[in-house]
């Protein structure tokens, strides 16, 4: 699954570690999350959607098949 | 929770495995001399105090962890768990058979803890190198190197201790192999560590 959360934290001019304390989560976990080596479970992509005020389809794009 | 907590488990941990290491030293060589059978049996389960707290510390840090870290969890245990059957049911088998000694099988019971701990540690950062982590400690304000070289440093202490205090130069021997061992994997993942920082990162 490919994502915006990059984009959007840079529009923020936010680090990933400022970007991991707002969703309680690792700097390792936005990473990962950035990069599409894990997705992320449903709380926390809404988790996210509501931090950025997006909804999570518009955030969270699917792969190719 | 906040990743400050995280840190407070790993000192935990840290301060229990230093209080393990000093009452496997200091304490639990009495059990072999002690001829009651109620201080024998205390000497002798000393070290398990420390290690349960260890446990529970460890199921604590998991539980406040988040879901990547759980997952990466997950897998270092699942890991560990396999590698331990595989041993415990090879020595099972060998012990049944009188292929292997008492004194052999003990040593094996006793070595299971920190085996499982060595592979599930070993699990977990290549799980967490292929979600694009390190160790997952670049974070930790006590970075893994620095762990490590605090246990080869205890270790090192230990195996001093066993030698000039009590005279068992075969068990210094084999615990300052441990601290060897463990002193250069921590010289690894420091240089790892320099590498990484050196690369800019994203």
């Amino acid at each position: 699954m490919n994502n915006h959360v990059r984009q959007l934290r840079e529009q923020r001019g936010w680090s990933q570690g400022d970007l991991a304390e707002h969703l309680d989560v690792s700097r390792q976990t936005v990473n990962a999350i950035e990069t599409s080596k894990y997705d992320p479970s449903l709380p926390l992509a809404f988790k996210i959607a509501k931090l950025f005020r997006q909804s999570i389809e518009s955030i969270f794009v699917p792969g190719k098949e | 929770m906040a990743r400050t907590a995280h840190r407070t488990h790993d000192r935990r941990i840290m301060i229990a495995m230093t209080i393990y290491v000093v009452v496997l030293v200091c304490v639990w060589p009495l059990a072999k001399a002690a001829l009651e059978p109620v201080p024998k049996i205390g000497y002798a389960l000393a070290p398990v105090l420390p290690l349960l707290y260890v446990i529970w510390a460890m199921g604590q840090k998991i539980l406040h962890s988040d879901e990547l870290e759980q997952r990466t969890h997950l897998i270092g245990i699942g890991v560990a768990a396999a590698a331990i059957c595989v041993i415990s049911i090879v020595s099972g088998f060998l012990a049944a058979a009188n292929a292997m000694t008492l004194a052999a099988t003990s040593a094996v019971l006793m070595w299971i803890f920190p085996l499982m701990m060595l592979v599930y540690g070993a699990a977990r950062s290549y799980a967490a190198r292929r979600y694009g982590g390190g160790a997952c400690d670049e974070d930790e304000r006590l970075p893994l190197y620095l762990r490590l070289l605090w246990a080869a440093v205890l270790l090192g202490v230990a195996a001093a201790y066993l030698y000039f205090r009590s005279g068992h130069a075969e068990a210094a021997g084999m615990v300052l192999g441990m601290a060897v061992t463990i002193a250069l994997g921590s010289a690894i993942f420091a240089v790892r560590r320099w590498r990484r920082q050196r690369t800019p990162r994203e």
